[in-house]
């Protein structure tokens, strides 16, 4: 029998991943063995044949996945599976799945099933308990395409042309209207020719010909092109290679756009090292402001550069770093040198080198010696113009206030102990929240070792002090990750669906939190999530497994919401950490709810080490 | 249980009267099945193509068959047939998606009625208001293996027929078709149509229907045959 006489059925598995990766011919094989079954809601719970264990593909419908005890594990719609875990692990099934749906179920054999993992490793992959793996081996096919820009994120999206009949008066008034340098001559949705201001003067004015002379008459004829997918790179190198600035842009053999040698400059100075180079080389706050307008498109450049999302965050705070450093040192062009020794702390998303667009300001200093009414006026001053600085460059005042200007957070050597002594010896809860703010902490400028010698202090404090991390942990469990998706709906751990999820405070925050525990146990100095997770790997503090599977759900988790911000920022849409289902790919779902997982069972890893509770 | 009774006596008659010796093997085989409930009989599900609806004029183009097995439908055991046919599909190829070109795999129905009976031997057969495909049947056994027989087969339109009765009163129009069925069970949509899918569309009907009513596994699969 030929497959494709089954089609309904061939159609539906090889859309579904990991089955689009298959063969031909481990697809066929897949298609013909399977069988199906119907499960009607009156029935309940499906009866699982221990004997004969298979991948349950469910057509349509909807099941409910449960522990012996009853606990929600998943909740399962059109184009998910269960059954699986028992095929892999060769374990006794205990689990109990619930019929909430009459559904039509494809059966695949685990026979079938472990023919085609042999086959296909990214088969295999995919359902594999090691699903660390997984979201590993997305990573690495991903950072290959890493500085790879390509035109379509630099060309502007709006089209501007004219018909070759009109006269270049006409044309000028175009180009004067759009304030653009050339035009894509278009006739019947086909490219003739571009018309470019060099050309109005060398083949118009020149020549003394009138403005009723036509576009025909003077345009370049069958100019070069490129594809909207060739790399900036290859479109400079046809520029330069051809002495031209304007190259109009095909898509599917209709022209699009016109890429400028302005709009490559302009992309190119957005590199980060570029763009710090530029922060240092400015003299007053107005040119610090304006250099600061490139921030947005730097961010978007990185995320289109599907660079990973930890090297992002940490590039994104460098430039903030040097915004920082540039504005201590322009006002103390104007102040003078400090009474004495300081250091300008940043805490939070800045001190973990996590920015992402719209970053609040979380800083402070810390000083010597206490100030005496001069040297409070002095760094008063200061931090006036720096903090004021910042928020006019885009990093808005703290709500909370955690800032250098505020005279609460002006303290010195003796002062900050103090604080830290009563955050860690009463750890109540107003107290705890300072905490995931406090113990992130990094010098940003200033006398290094005044810093490390409160880092030191505090780290004495922290370490293996039990009661305090205790009450960090008990902080830390507030907020759970969700369990996964169901439909087009967010599936939280009581069962409840919700429209979205907020990446941050459900996701990358509750990895942040993790970590700073584990890394205020064993005393760790450094902040950023990802080097910390590599020095508790390496330590031995927690155990390889765990780290890896943390750092590969906070780099998935931290990409997702960063390209979800690529998706707003590119939609014109209100940047936010909210992420929406109905926009996920099958496969990201599965992969989200593997990165889920990990910080689920990375929160149980830190309630049985600190809390001692199962 | 009159209903059963005629069955069954027919089933015997043909049996003892059948030259054939296919069929005999056949209708030899159906007899201790009328017996057992609806869940525990082996079904083969068919749904055959024609070029019109009249089986004295009209001739089969294809003939897709599918087993139903314990509740499950086995894709392995999947069949379909094309069958040789006297001039062009003509328009019915709009329907079917058969084209003249295809039936150069074709069959002569005579060689496919043998392969078919063999086939359903051991199992009852269903289809989607089966009347018409088994009169196409039985015309053809008349014409080619020179016996008349009486076919029986579960009808999902006929249970679903029974069903709405129940339930209305009435019949709307359009309300027995196929793709409505399946709709009142939210099975999904299949846009493709040849012999094989559709016997796959009403397989999955049976099993839907079956697992609805739970009156319907305490009767004789005699009961359910027309």
């Amino acid at each position: 029998m030929d497959v494709s006489e089954l089609q309904p059925v061939r159609d539906f598995v090889s859309s579904l991943p990991p089955f689009d990766i298959l063969s031909d011919q481990s697809l066929r094989l897949c298609c013909i063995s399977l069988s199906v079954v119907y499960y009607s809601r009156n029935e309940q719970f499906v009866e699982v044949d221990a004997n004969e264990r298979q991948l349950y593909i469910v057509r349509s419908g909807a099941f409910e996945v449960l522990t012996e005890q009853g606990q929600l594990i998943d909740r399962i719609s059109d184009g998910q599976y269960f059954g699986f875990s028992g095929m892999l692990s060769g374990e006794k099934v205990v689990n109990k799945v619930r019929i909430l749906e009459d559904a039509l179920v494809y059966l695949l054999p685990v026979k079938i099933f472990d023919q085609l993992r042999a086959a296909s490793r990214q088969f295999d992959r995919f359902f594999n308990q090691a699903f660390a793996q997984r979201l590993r081996h997305q990573g690495a096919i991903k950072s290959k395409n890493i500085n790879t820009s390509r035109i379509s994120s630099v060309v502007s999206a709006d089209l501007i042309s004219i018909g070759s009949s009109t006269t270049i008066q006409q044309a000028a008034e175009l180009m004067s209207e759009k304030r653009v340098s050339s035009l894509l001559i278009i006739d019947n949705n086909k490219l003739n020719g571009i018309i470019t201001d060099r050309d109005l003067r060398s083949r118009v004015l020149a020549k003394g010909l009138d403005g009723q002379t036509l576009v025909k008459q003077v345009m370049t004829t069958d100019p070069l092109t490129s594809p909207k997918n060739a790399l900036i790179f290859e479109a400079m190198l046809q520029m330069s290679e051809n002495s031209i600035h304007h190259l109009p842009i095909i898509e599917d053999g209709r022209p699009t756009g016109m890429l400028t040698s302005t709009d490559i400059m302009r992309s190119q100075s957005s590199q980060p090292l570029l763009l710090i180079g530029q922060i240092g080389r400015q003299n007053s706050q107005e040119e610090l402001i304006a250099v600061s307008r490139q921030i947005p498109q730097l961010l978007q450049n990185l995320i289109s550069s599907d660079a990973q999302a930890q090297e992002i965050g940490r590039i994104l705070t460098s430039v903030t770093d040097a915004l920082t450093r540039r504005l201590i040192t322009i006002s103390q062009n104007e102040l003078g040198e400090a009474p004495m020794q300081f250091c300008w702390l940043a805490f939070g998303s800045q001190a973990r080198q996590d920015q992402v667009a719209g970053a609040d300001q979380d800083n402070a200093l810390l000083l010597e010696f206490e100030p005496d009414p001069g040297a409070q006026l002095y760094f008063q001053a200061l931090s006036q113009a720096v903090c004021t600085g910042l928020n006019a460059c885009g990093y808005s005042y703290c709500p909370g206030d955690i800032m250098a200007t505020n005279q609460k957070w002006q303290l010195s050597l003796k002062q900050w102990e103090n604080e830290f002594s009563k955050w860690v010896n009463t750890p109540q809860p107003a107290a705890l929240l300072n905490a995931t703010i406090f113990f992130d902490i990094r010098c940003i400028f200033g006398s290094y070792s005044l810093f490390e010698s409160l880092q030191n202090k505090v780290l004495n404090k922290t370490k293996d002090n039990d009661i305090f991390l205790a009450a960090m942990t008990d902080n830390a469990l507030q907020q759970s990750p969700p369990l996964g998706f169901f439909r087009d709906f967010v599936l939280e751990r009581d069962g409840s669906e919700v429209k979205g999820i907020d990446l941050k405070h459900k996701g990358t925050a509750l990895i942040n939190d993790i970590t700073r525990i584990y890394a205020l146990a064993a005393g760790i100095k450094e902040v950023n999530t990802h080097k910390r997770l590599v020095l508790l790997k390496k330590s031995k503090f927690i155990n390889h497994q765990d780290a890896h599977n943390l750092i590969d759900a906070c780099e998935f988790i931290a990409r997702k919401r960063l390209s979800n911000q690529g998706y707003q920022y590119s939609h014109s849409q209100q940047l936010s950490n909210y992420l929406q289902p109905q926009n996920l790919s099958a496969l990201a779902r599965h992969q989200l709810k593997d990165a889920f997982k990990a910080v689920h069972e990375a929160q149980a890893g830190i309630k049985l080490k600190f809390l001692r509770q199962f | 249980m009159f209903k059963s009774r005629l069955i069954k006596s027919s089933l015997h008659r043909q049996f003892k009267r059948s030259q054939n010796a296919d069929l005999k093997a056949y209708f030899q085989a159906q007899i201790p099945l009328i017996n057992l409930p609806v869940k525990q009989t082996p079904l083969l599900v068919l749904d055959l193509e024609m070029t019109g609806l009249n089986p004295n004029l009209d001739q089969i183009i294809s003939i897709g068959l599918l087993p139903l097995i314990e509740g499950k439908i086995v894709l392995a055991q999947a069949q379909y047939k094309l069958i040789k046919i006297n001039g062009s599909v003509g328009q019915s190829a709009a329907v079917h998606g058969v084209l003249d070109q295809h039936l150069q795999q074709a069959v002569p129905l005579k060689e496919a009625l043998h392969w078919f009976i063999q086939q359903a031997t051991g199992k009852v057969l269903a289809a989607h208001h089966a009347p018409l495909d088994l009169s196409f049947l039985q015309q053809a056994i008349n014409r080619h293996l020179n016996e008349k027989c009486a076919l029986f087969a579960v009808d999902s339109l006929d249970i679903e027929r029974r069903r709405i009765l129940r339930r209305q009163g009435f019949i709307k129009g359009g309300e027995l078709r196929l793709g409505e069925c399946r709709e009142r069970y939210n099975l999904p949509v299949y846009a493709a149509h040849n012999a094989l899918t559709d016997a796959l569309a009403c397989a999955e009907l049976l099993l839907a229907q079956l697992a609805a009513d739970s009156g319907i596994n305490k009767v004789k699969i005699s009961q359910l045959l027309r």
